[in-house]
């Protein structure tokens, strides 16, 4: 595994930053500028009511919540291939699929807080089911990473942080159906997409919110999965350095004296 | 170099080839890391207990609310349900309130809000509330056209809009419910 790679950049890895950056940008055109505000004409009072400006946030916390899943469910196949392969780019892998996506989910709570204000009426709503099991996932995760920071023999670590990982991950079916077990437990709405309730330029930007965050998963994905190879194989030079040291101390010194505990050897 | 000292009995022993972590490594990142790991865990303990604790509130359908009165009685609940059109402006107990009627399945409540309404408060647009039953009439009921009109009314403090699934502008569809539905 060794590897004099010092660099996570490679000419790829720079196209696809570029084109991740080019995406970006293009996708807070359509999010902030181009799309129609929610706005609706009441059939009762004639009056205008709907997210407004609000649901311009659809488009960027929606696709990273879905990011978040990926991400999460990479970690958990990765975590699998580990305890199954024992390889050390399962373990990477697993590592910074997670580090990815608690940035994600983090990300998620963060604007989903900020879209609730003006269309809930409130930051956050104790109770709220799907708000709940993704706080809940978030927390799981941040705790896989404190667990990844404890000192432990490395395959240890590695092992406890599989187990973990596929156990954090049996709540992603719970926050994703969360809003169809119980509707009546979440102010989240049901599914638009399976509904069908999402068309023309909306759709298209949602549609563009998820190749864009799409790419920043893969852009974040290839540099942290780099650096923690980098990592691996720093460590493994380390090892072997450090057994290479004590071989060689071995040879200047009296071996009998040093097995038998008989010699003075200076 | 000299030969390998035992370090609990200060004599010189076998020696070790295991390369090890340093020590003062291990003592300076393990407190750290451990806290952490704890706050994590007492943060999702914490989570847990408050999600159970509140999900009890969370929340009857105005159709629920009615026929579980008696049961409910002065508790403090979640109810969730359809503004109907008409909104009334008015006083309670010295406090501002506003006066308008739910809807689910046809089932009325009508209702007295402290305070504002939701920004985004609109007939049609599901709404929870967070209150409890008062035996009576709210003020300026006699303004509601579609009150339910039935001697009792929610009172309630907290008001949250569960907003709908639909993103297709006016061509959204909105909640229909009691009168004109």
């Amino acid at each position: 595994m060794a590897d004099s790679t010092t660099s996570t950049g490679s000419p790829g890895s720079r196209i696809l930053g570029l084109t991740t950056l080019l995406g970006l940008a293009g996708l807070l055109l359509f999010a902030f500028a181009l799309t129609e505000p929610d706005v609706r004409l009441h059939p009762t009072t004639g009056e205008e009511f709907g997210q407004f400006d609000a649901v311009r946030l659809l488009y960027l916390h929606v696709p990273m919540a879905v990011l978040t899943y990926v991400a999460f469910l990479t970690c958990a196949v990765a975590s699998a291939g580990y305890l199954l392969k024992r390889g050390a780019w399962w373990d990477v892998t697993a590592h910074a699929s997670a580090e990815v996506g608690t940035v994600f989910c983090g990300l998620v709570l963060v604007t989903g807080s900020i879209w609730g204000k003006p269309v809930w009426n409130t930051w956050w709503e104790w109770g709220d089911v799907r708000l709940m099991t993704t706080l809940v996932l978030f927390l799981l995760f941040t705790g896989y990473l404190a667990l990844r920071r404890t000192p432990a023999e490395p395959q240890r670590q590695a092992r406890r942080a599989a187990v973990v990982a596929l156990v954090a991950v049996l709540d992603i079916p719970l926050i994703n159906r969360s809003v169809e077990w119980w509707e009546n437990r979440t102010l989240h709405q049901q599914s638009t997409l399976a509904e069908l309730k999402i068309e023309d330029l909306t759709l298209f930007t949602l549609m563009l919110g998820f190749v864009v965050f799409g790419l920043v998963f893969a852009w974040l994905m290839l540099h942290r999965f780099r650096v923690g190879w980098l990592e691996q194989a720093q460590a493994d030079r380390d090892m072997a350095l450090a057994i290479a040291e004590r071989h060689a101390e071995m040879e200047t010194l009296d071996v009998d004296a040093a097995i038998g505990r008989t010699g003075g050897g200076k | 170099m000299g030969e390998p000292v035992d370090e609990e009995s200060g004599e010189a022993g076998p020696l070790d080839l295991t390369p090890q972590a340093s020590r003062l490594r291990r003592r300076a990142g393990r407190p750290l890391s451990t806290v952490f790991l704890l706050a994590v865990v007492a943060a999702v303990v914490f989570v847990l207990l408050r999600t159970l604790g509140d999900a009890s509130l969370f929340f009857y359908e105005v159709d629920e609310a009615v026929s579980a009165r008696a049961e409910l009685g002065t508790e403090r609940f979640r109810v969730v349900g359809t503004p109907q059109p008409g909104l009334v402006e008015s006083h309670l107990d010295g406090q501002a309130v506003v006066v308008f009627t739910l809807c689910v399945a046809d089932v009325l409540a009508d209702v007295a809000h402290l305070g504002d309404p939701a920004e985004l408060f609109q007939p049609g647009v599901p709404v929870v509330l967070q209150g409890s039953w008062v035996s009576g009439d709210p003020p300026g009921i006699e303004n509601l056209s579609a009150a339910a009109d039935d001697g009792w009314y929610l009172r309630t403090d907290h008001m949250v809009v569960k907003h709908d699934n639909d993103y297709r502008g006016d061509a959204a569809e909105l909640e229909s419910c009691g009168v004109g539905s």
